[in-house]
């Protein structure tokens, strides 16, 4: 009797060792869902939970367009510029710009008189620059059009520090602005603005601050 | 021919998307008394248009503090976050009008600011996450303007906030990698163009109001160069942010 009992614990050891061998391959074992066992309710609820949506509000905070207009470079006469900006508005009174523009220069008084002078390579007479600004609507308002149309308006100032590439070289400079938004609709703008650039050159022989005052006309969307 | 029928699909998809929109536009029931509709969204506007107690309005968009709704009749006008958030919605819930981002608990912040960098004029603008409140990853890309050349640098590192429930003032410090790009101006151009950096800092933060915050930041740079010398940079910047 003890005999057989322990053969038949060796035989079971032994088969238990084969399957630790064959752990690595062995299938996996398969996984039954247990079916309820009471009994099926009375009444089985057909109507599916409702599921309520907030419908999402749109910001308009943003502001993308361009611009054209002409921009006086101290030195170099007055050329077209044109250019693209980029708004947020963070609040009814503040906003922040983005500006990346361009123009190109003219000839300086001194190449005019002697053609055979070069004060700078027709390469470096482009004139471009980026600017990040803090704007204030100081005068927000309603422009009267007639008797029954008004728009939604606002006069504001900025002001900001920004790359201005000029003769090949990047300069830090400095710029200060006014302008007019006039809101055709509640999305499409208009802009009227001037803008100083100001920055520290040596270009035309001693080292000075230049002024270059850019009038320019613009549009933009908010969306 | 082909760019003009492009546009027009563009301006139909857009026609679409726009009509859509307004199909699953937000209807609140009002519970104050009377809500005002100004005539801009401005706290000057004049009140154009009077919405009474239980009457509907429908929300079409916002911007900045200000709601454009539209009555039953058709009046629309735009209404101050504050009147519409005591709004219901037609399920008799609290309107769902998003608050005001929390200073403490914010998640995204976006800046820009001026510095000085190795003595040069400094161009700074920045995102920062935060992961946690008193911990966020920053980067920053930055442009210094030298006499002898320009560098441009985009640096990325984490950032602790020592005390985040200090409000007004809260002291930071930070460690993180940059790399700089120098562009000549004057000869002799530089030994390297490039260099990989790292950097420790310490500044401070605060709040300013609604959604502004400004950071004060000082860092020290050191560059691993092929020169073997010891090369060390300093900058400190002032930013202003607004967060999300």
């Amino acid at each position: 009797m003890e005999i057989r009992l322990s053969c038949i614990l060796l035989a079971a050891a032994l088969l238990s060792g084969c399957s630790w061998f064959h752990r690595g391959n062995k299938a996996p074992a398969e996984v039954v869902a247990e079916q309820p066992q009471g009994e099926p309710s009375i009444i089985e609820p057909q109507v599916p939970r409702r599921v309520v949506k907030t419908p999402h509000i749109k910001a308009k905070d943003f502001e993308l367009g361009g611009y054209y207009g002409v921009l006086s470079i101290q030195d170099f006469g007055t050329n077209p510029l044109y250019g693209v900006r980029a708004a947020y508005h963070v609040s009814e009174d503040i906003f922040l710009e983005g500006y990346v523009a361009r123009s190109k220069a003219g000839t300086t008084s001194l190449e005019d008189v002697f053609p055979n002078i070069t004060v700078v390579s027709d390469s470096g007479r482009h004139f471009t620059y980026y600017d990040l600004d803090v704007g204030y609507n100081v005068l927000p308002g309603e422009i009267f059009l007639g008797r029954g149309r008004a728009f939604n308006s606002a006069l504001y100032v900025t002001v900001g520090m920004g790359d201005v590439k000029f003769a090949d070289k990047d300069q830090f400079a400095l710029n200060f602005g006014v302008g007019e938004r006039l809101l055709i609709t509640d999305w499409l703008a208009v802009h009227v603005d001037v803008r100083d650039h100001i920055f520290e050159t040596s270009l035309t022989g001693r080292t000075k601050n230049v002024d270059n005052i850019e009038a320019t006309l613009g549009l933009t969307i908010f969306y | 021919m082909r760019r003009l029928l492009a546009l027009v699909l563009l301006v139909q998809a857009l026609h679409g998307g726009l009509a859509n929109a307004a199909a699953k536009n937000l209807v609140l029931v009002v519970t104050d008394p009377y809500l005002e509709m100004h005539s801009g969204p401005g706290r000057g506007y004049p009140v154009i248009y009077v919405i009474g107690r239980d009457e509907l309005v429908t929300v079409l968009y916002s911007r900045t503090d200000w709601f454009k709704v539209r009555s039953l009749r058709g009046n629309e006008g735009w209404v101050r976050r504050a009147d519409l958030a005591r709004t219901l919605s037609e399920s008799g819930e609290p309107a769902p009008i998003p608050p005001y981002p929390d200073f403490a608990s914010h998640r995204w912040e976006l800046g820009a600011g001026y510095g000085v960098y190795n003595r040069e004029n400094l161009v700074t603008a920045y995102a920062d996450f935060g992961l946690t409140t008193s911990l966020d990853v920053e980067f920053a890309v930055q442009q210094a303007f030298g006499t002898l050349d320009n560098r441009y640098i985009a640096s990325i590192g984490v950032r602790h906030t020592f005390i985040p429930e200090w409000k007004w003032f809260s002291p930071t410090a930070g460690i993180g990698t940059a790399y700089q790009y120098i562009q000549d101006k004057v000869p002799p151009a530089p030994l390297q163009k490039s260099n990989e950096m790292a950097y420790v800092s310490v500044g401070a933060r605060g709040f300013i109001t609604r959604r502004f915050l400004w950071r004060v930041d000082w860092r020290h740079y050191v560059v691993f160069n092929n020169q073997n010398v010891y090369e060390d940079l300093e900058e400190w910047k002032f930013g202003l942010a607004v967060f999300f």
